[in-house]
């Protein structure tokens, strides 16, 4: 008798418990969510629906216009392949440089401590805000030339993503046991074979981890872009996408459908590594 | 030809775990290098794998020095204590790894592992992973991975430690029959004295870093060149008497345990008797002094029974109290 009652109450403290998680993430949800549900509806509104009091949240409608003026009538188009070409490239660079640089700091014994030396070193890159190092940089890209290059935001997108890639991928190799390595070093494999071939698929969970956040730093980076150039040959969407801001107006629809294109490619990326992300994100964490 | 350590020296930030190590081994042999965690057997072999890096001397192979020579260059072959199988590969393409690396093309290879995987009866395994494996089979895959070419020596780390009494016993046996088969200089790492003396063509017991005796297994036990291999090797372990001047030691199963006086035999009471199923080893007291004797195993003797010891004297190995050393080469 006693014990049917302890088991109803019980039982109503996990529905209670569930539907209060249920509360918090919707309401955390709805806070994400809603600014990118309005600058998604804006995208399709009309300027006089935009600015309509009350706001129109669901029913309007809906327009293509600002899509067409973005990417036939404006560059826009350009601006996204810039984008796509600085944020995969430097990506790409950041993992190579930076994978074997990690690896290097956590499998060789350097002299002088240089280990722990160099490792924060590195990551002391990152210690101080970027805009720091804006003025030295444009200078240093003006004298080689590369200002309005798309270049130059590649250079500094991987030097940016560098310190990140080597501490995330030191990490995923020390947890690594030697033996692996060790094995294939005497079954006649070179270290770059033993990297390519055993290493690195072990690790690749956390590689894809890795990379997605270099490719949406980059793909977001705003300061260097804006700083490095100011024609559209170079320009990302980021820095595109703010210059509709002028003095005489604010072009918030031509803005809202380049951003929400924005959105597209990374959320896309991440959707398909969803499945790396989870395990490269908490590799590490869980020892045996 | 074969394997030489000449005056190998290896330290770790101030420590010396090898010293001055001198090892001299034939073609064809079976080494087993034994002795206790940390006494630096581990280290000879990964220097010898090329590992870890000599402090000071030379360690040759076939004659040639290889002190600069890459692990991937030495053309050995190693079992790990962790087998180290790849897990993202299948068994066959572990298996296949030493061959790929050597850019055999593909068909010469999958021959070679699937003979390679028929002597060791684990053909049924090459299309599973690492992980889909029991203990007893991947240490058959990190074996079959080893002798799917024909190294200069194989080398091997404790392969049999993570493995169920039963399956130890079972797999020293292949092992043994496998290097006469194979005919290959091998080089097996063990605390474990057991393997030690049925694997080995000779021992080279270890002790801090230092080569105590390198010999045969039976001299190694009938010969011990000082206390910490006569104590290190037997089990139960060796007895010791100290005297003025020397260290006595007679090993259990030359101490007979009488139930009546006799002649020269020492009077002894019985501690406790330990029934191993096979044999019963008999704890006694003599005086301050315990001993141990092996005895049949229907011997049956209570508690603080009073009993005589008749002692092969001949059997006596003697030490000096110092330095340990035995004193049979004296003599």
């Amino acid at each position: 008798m006693h014990k049917t009652e302890h088991k109803i109450s019980n039982k109503g403290n996990v529905l209670f418990v569930s539907f209060v998680r249920f509360v918090i993430l919707l309401s955390a949800l709805v806070f994400a969510l809603a600014p990118v549900y309005w600058m998604l509806t804006i995208s399709f509104k009309t300027e006089g629906d935009q600015f309509a009091s009350p706001p129109l949240w669901f029913s309007f409608t809906p327009t293509l216009e600002h899509y067409y003026d973005a990417f036939v009538t404006r560059a826009f188009g350009e601006y996204l392949l810039t984008s796509a070409i600085v944020a995969v490239t430097s990506t790409v660079l950041a993992l190579v440089i930076g994978t074997l640089a990690a690896y290097a700091l956590a499998r060789f014994e350097l002299p002088f401590k240089l280990n722990r030396r160099l490792s924060l070193w590195i990551l002391s890159t990152r210690m101080f805000p970027a805009i720091v190092t804006a003025v030295p940089l444009f200078l240093m890209m003006r004298d080689l030339q590369l200002l309005n290059t798309r270049a130059a935001l590649i250079i500094v997108h991987t030097s940016f993503n560098l310190p990140f890639v080597v501490w995330m991928m030191r990490g995923f190799f020390a947890d690594l046991p030697r033996d692996l390595e060790e094995a294939a070093l005497v079954d006649g494999d070179s270290r770059l074979g033993a990297l390519v071939r055993v290493v690195l698929p072990l690790v690749s969970p956390g590689l894809a981890a890795t990379a997605v956040f270099c490719l949406i730093v980059s793909w977001n980076e705003f300061l260097f872009a804006l700083v490095l150039t100011q024609t559209d040959a170079a320009m990302t969407l980021p820095v595109g996408i703010a210059g509709r801001v002028t003095q005489y107006e604010i072009k918030w629809g031509v803005m809202s459908a380049a951003a929400s294109v924005a959105i597209v490619p990374i959320l896309v990326f991440a959707l398909a590594l969803q499945k790396y992300l989870v395990r490269g994100l908490s590799m590490g964490a869980v020892k045996g | 030809m074969g394997i030489e350590f000449r005056n190998v020296t290896k330290t770790f930030g101030g420590a010396c775990v090898v010293d001055d190590l001198s090892l001299e081994i034939r073609d064809g042999e079976f080494i087993v290098l034994l002795g206790p965690s940390g006494c630096g057997k581990t280290t000879t072999l990964r220097m010898l794998a090329g590992l870890e890096s000599v402090t000071s001397g030379d360690i040759f192979i076939d004659g040639g020095p290889v002190n600069d020579v890459p692990t991937q260059h030495r053309d050995l072959a190693m079992v790990f204590q962790s087998y180290a199988l790849y897990p993202h590969m299948t068994i066959a393409e572990n298996i296949g790894y030493p061959l790929r690396v050597r850019k055999l093309d593909k068909a010469d290879r999958a021959a070679r592992v699937r003979r390679v995987a028929a002597m060791l009866e684990i053909e049924s395994l090459l299309d599973r992973k690492p992980r889909q494996l029991s203990g007893g089979e991947r240490q058959r895959v990190a074996l079959a991975r080893a002798i799917v070419r024909e190294p200069r020596a194989y080398l091997m780390d404790e392969p049999l430690s993570n493995l169920d009494a039963r399956l130890r016993v079972q797999m020293r046996g292949e092992l043994k029959r496998l290097q006469h088969e194979l005919g290959t200089t091998t080089i097996y790492v063990t605390h474990d004295q057991a393997e030690a003396m049925t694997l080995a063509s000779r021992v080279a017991v270890m002790n801090k870093g230092r080569l105590q005796q390198f010999d045969t297994p039976l001299k190694i036990y009938n010969e011990p060149a000082n206390r910490f291999v006569a104590e290190f090797v037997g089990s139960p372990s060796m007895n010791f008497i100290e005297r003025e001047h020397v260290t006595e030691g007679i090993r259990p199963e030359h101490i007979q345990v009488l139930s009546t006086p006799e002649d020269g035999a020492i009077e002894a009471r019985v501690y406790v008797t330990e029934l191993m199923g096979n044999e019963t080893f008999v704890f006694l007291s003599v005086g301050d002094n315990r001993l141990i004797a092996r005895e049949p195993a229907d011997f049956r003797a209570d508690v603080d029974t009073k009993v005589w010891l008749r002692i092969a004297t001949e059997k006596i190995h003697r030490f000096d109290p110092v330095t340990g050393e035995s004193q049979k080469h004296i003599k």
